[in-house]
């Protein structure tokens, strides 16, 4: 949930909660203030009543007024509690039931004991009271929605810095070296926020960078060494009176060194692509690419009696020539030392996608491990690395890179981004 | 049947003593001469004295860096050859360089095989007298046409056996290992080394169409380590 809407659920609830506690409080003070009136006027009357009786000794005239009537009722003993009620009465002028606040007292002429009943029509104080509840509604409810509707858009304005930022920091990524630009904002909470942010963001892209050319100066600084135990080593292998043991030593020493330096270059490479430092583009005719690749690689593929077939349609790219062949040394170069004699190799390359299937072991490969650094299986005699720098390639490229295990098939794909 | 053998004066610019001295001893022999230089600055005499048939140049060096001296060279149109080896493998210093001039380059670690063959190769193009043919007892190789003979009688080998012959004539009588034909052949990204039966197959059918026309047997295996071609 969305802080605005919580916060504009939450002085909602609060809102109605207050306004309708408010509006009973109102209700009845105005509605006690109004009966009090009433009473008083009452109160009058009985006391003009009393004066009169004392005065002449009888009951008044009873007469009818607009909102005021007056009833005698002889009665016996002195039973009346002298008392405000609110009552109905039969208004004759306008035919209807009404409701009204009637004193009950008593007063005595001679010894005949009266009971007077004085009953004031409250219809009007009711439809004031009414009039004035609803008037007050109405604005606190107007009042209600225009404040909700600023909170709303003077909301979402001022929370724009913020989204912002987070805009960015959600397309942060270490690869592309971009930082986060500050935003243009008056609100200290978001000017400190975006501040830290693009400090932060920073002082990442300045360690990841210094972590980058420090893994690249260390590879660098290896291949030095690594060509001069080569050489050395080359140079051992051109004395004459070498034993055979020698020889076997020599050689498996050579071929360990050689690993390294595989590795140790498609270490930098990966360095290199994951820092774009791979800029330069052709155009390349892929079916002609994957052809020429397959000719180069014709002698492996006689030699393990694999069968090749190819579906090729025309497909033009723009891509590095050296990652692209990277890309396919590596894929072919499995397809081929990880199949099987006699086996088969089905390339499909059409608009969308290129695919690599190959027959070999009859147990799929794990997808989430394969393309990690330095995961291998445990018959492979390869760097690690080769399918992780077909992945960078892939990524580097948008182009999505995925493994499916069908029919026996070993299958690499590569979609290519529209 | 006259033998030809390229003799050449190469100069190695290289700051580290043990890939200078490994490559010195490589080239040695056959009439080869090979001088060295260990920094900028006595690079700078050397080439300002002598000619070679190719330089190898290191770029980072001390107190210099070896494209200034790439530089100078062209400045002065010596048309001595050079062939870059770095162990930088990035691109703008590979391009740098091959716009300034080289002939070629080549990342440490290299095999020292492929050192050599790169070298023969830059020799041979910049050799004026037009010779495009290598010749060796009963072997011709025919560079231009890509054609190889024994007594006249051609051979038909595929593109990687050619390859492979050349190789093997640009390194006579040194033992290259596997791993440097492997790479020579396929590059070094590609994962053969578990495939070096592979190697033994390619070299054998070299071989058998060889001797098949004529030749003698040149090839010899050493000891797992790899191939050496030689006449004796």
């Amino acid at each position: 949930m969305k802080l605005l809407d919580r916060y504009n659920r939450f002085s909602l609830l609060t809102t109605i909660l207050v306004i309708v506690v408010t509006g009973f409080v109102y209700y009845f003070t105005i509605s006690y203030i109004l009966t009090g009136q009433v009473d008083k006027d009452l109160l009058v009357e009985e006391h003009e009543i009393f004066d009169y009786v004392k005065l002449n000794n009888r009951l008044p005239q009873v007469f009818k007024s607009e909102d005021l009537t007056i009833r005698f009722e002889p009665i016996k003993r002195d039973t009346v509690i002298r008392q405000f009620a609110q009552t109905r009465f039969y208004d004759e002028k306008e035919h209807d039931q009404e409701s009204g606040r009637t004193l009950f007292s008593s007063v005595k002429v001679g010894p005949q004991l009266y009971r007077i009943q004085i009953t004031e029509s409250t219809v009007e104080t009711e439809d004031l009271i009414r009039v004035i509840f609803i008037i007050t509604l109405s604005i606190i409810f107007v009042l209600l929605i225009i404040l909700l509707l600023i909170n709303r858009v003077l909301m979402r304005k001022l929370w724009e810095p913020f989204y912002l930022t987070l805009k960015q920091i959600k397309l942060f990524n270490l690869a592309d070296r971009n930082g986060i630009c500050p935003v243009d904002t008056h609100i200290d909470e978001f000017y400190d926020l975006n501040q830290e942010v693009t400090a932060m963001s920073q002082r990442v892209l300045q360690d990841y960078q210094s972590l980058k050319s420090f893994t690249e100066n260390a590879s660098h600084e290896l291949m030095t060494p690594l060509a001069v135990i080569i050489s050395k080593l080359e140079t051992l292998m051109q004395d004459v009176d070498i034993t055979e043991r020698q020889g076997v030593l020599i050689s498996e020493a050579y071929t360990t060194v050689d690993r390294l330096k595989k590795l140790n270059r498609s270490m930098l490479l990966l360095a290199r692509i994951e820092n774009k430092l791979m800029p330069d583009q052709d155009d390349i005719d892929l079916s002609l690419f994957v052809e020429n690749k397959m000719l180069e690689f014709q002698e492996l593929l006689a030699d393990k009696g694999i069968i090749v077939i190819q579906d090729l349609r025309y497909r033009q790219l723009r891509i590095n020539r050296d990652l692209l062949n990277i890309l396919f040394n590596n894929l072919l170069g499995n397809a081929i030392s990880h199949n099987r004699a006699g086996g088969q190799l089905i390339i499909h390359l059409n608009e969308l996608s290129l695919s690599f299937c190959n027959t070999g072991t009859a147990v799929a490969l794990n997808e989430q491990t394969i393309f990690q650094r330095f995961y291998k299986s445990p018959e492979s005699e390869g760097t690690g690395l080769g399918l992780t720098l077909v992945k960078q390639i892939c990524d580097n490229y948008g182009f999505i890179l995925s493994y499916t295990f069908e029919d026996k098939l070993h299958c690499f794909k590569v979609r290519f981004s529209t | 049947m006259q033998n030809f053998d390229l003799t050449v004066k190469i100069l190695v610019i290289e700051d580290e003593q043990g890939l200078r001295d490994s490559i010195r001893e490589y080239f040695a022999g056959g009439g080869n001469i090979c001088e060295t230089a260990s920094d900028y600055t006595s690079a700078l005499e050397k080439i300002n004295m002598y000619r070679y048939d190719c330089i190898l140049l290191d770029i980072t060096l001390p107190n210099g860096n070896g494209l200034d001296i790439l530089e100078a060279l062209k400045a002065n149109h010596y048309p001595d050859g050079v062939l870059i080896i770095s162990a930088k493998n990035s691109l703008d210093d590979r391009l740098q360089g091959l716009d300034l001039g080289a002939d070629d380059y080549l990342t440490k670690p290299f095999h020292l095989s492929e050192l050599k063959a790169r070298v023969m190769a830059i020799v041979r193009r910049k050799s004026f007298d037009g010779n495009r043919e290598i010749i060796f007892h009963e072997l011709t190789i025919n560079l231009l046409a890509k054609q190889v003979s024994v007594c006249n009688l051609p051979v038909k080998l595929t593109k990687k056996e050619y390859a492979l012959l050349l190789y093997f004539m640009a390194n006579k009588g040194k033992v290259i290992s596997k791993n440097a034909i492997a790479e020579h052949l396929w590059g070094d990204e590609i994962d053969i080394s578990d495939n070096f039966d592979f190697i033994y197959s390619h070299i054998k059918n070299l071989r058998k169409k060889l001797i098949d026309t004529g030749s003698r047997d040149y090839i010899q295996s050493a000891y797992g380590m790899g191939y050496k071609f030689t006449d004796h």
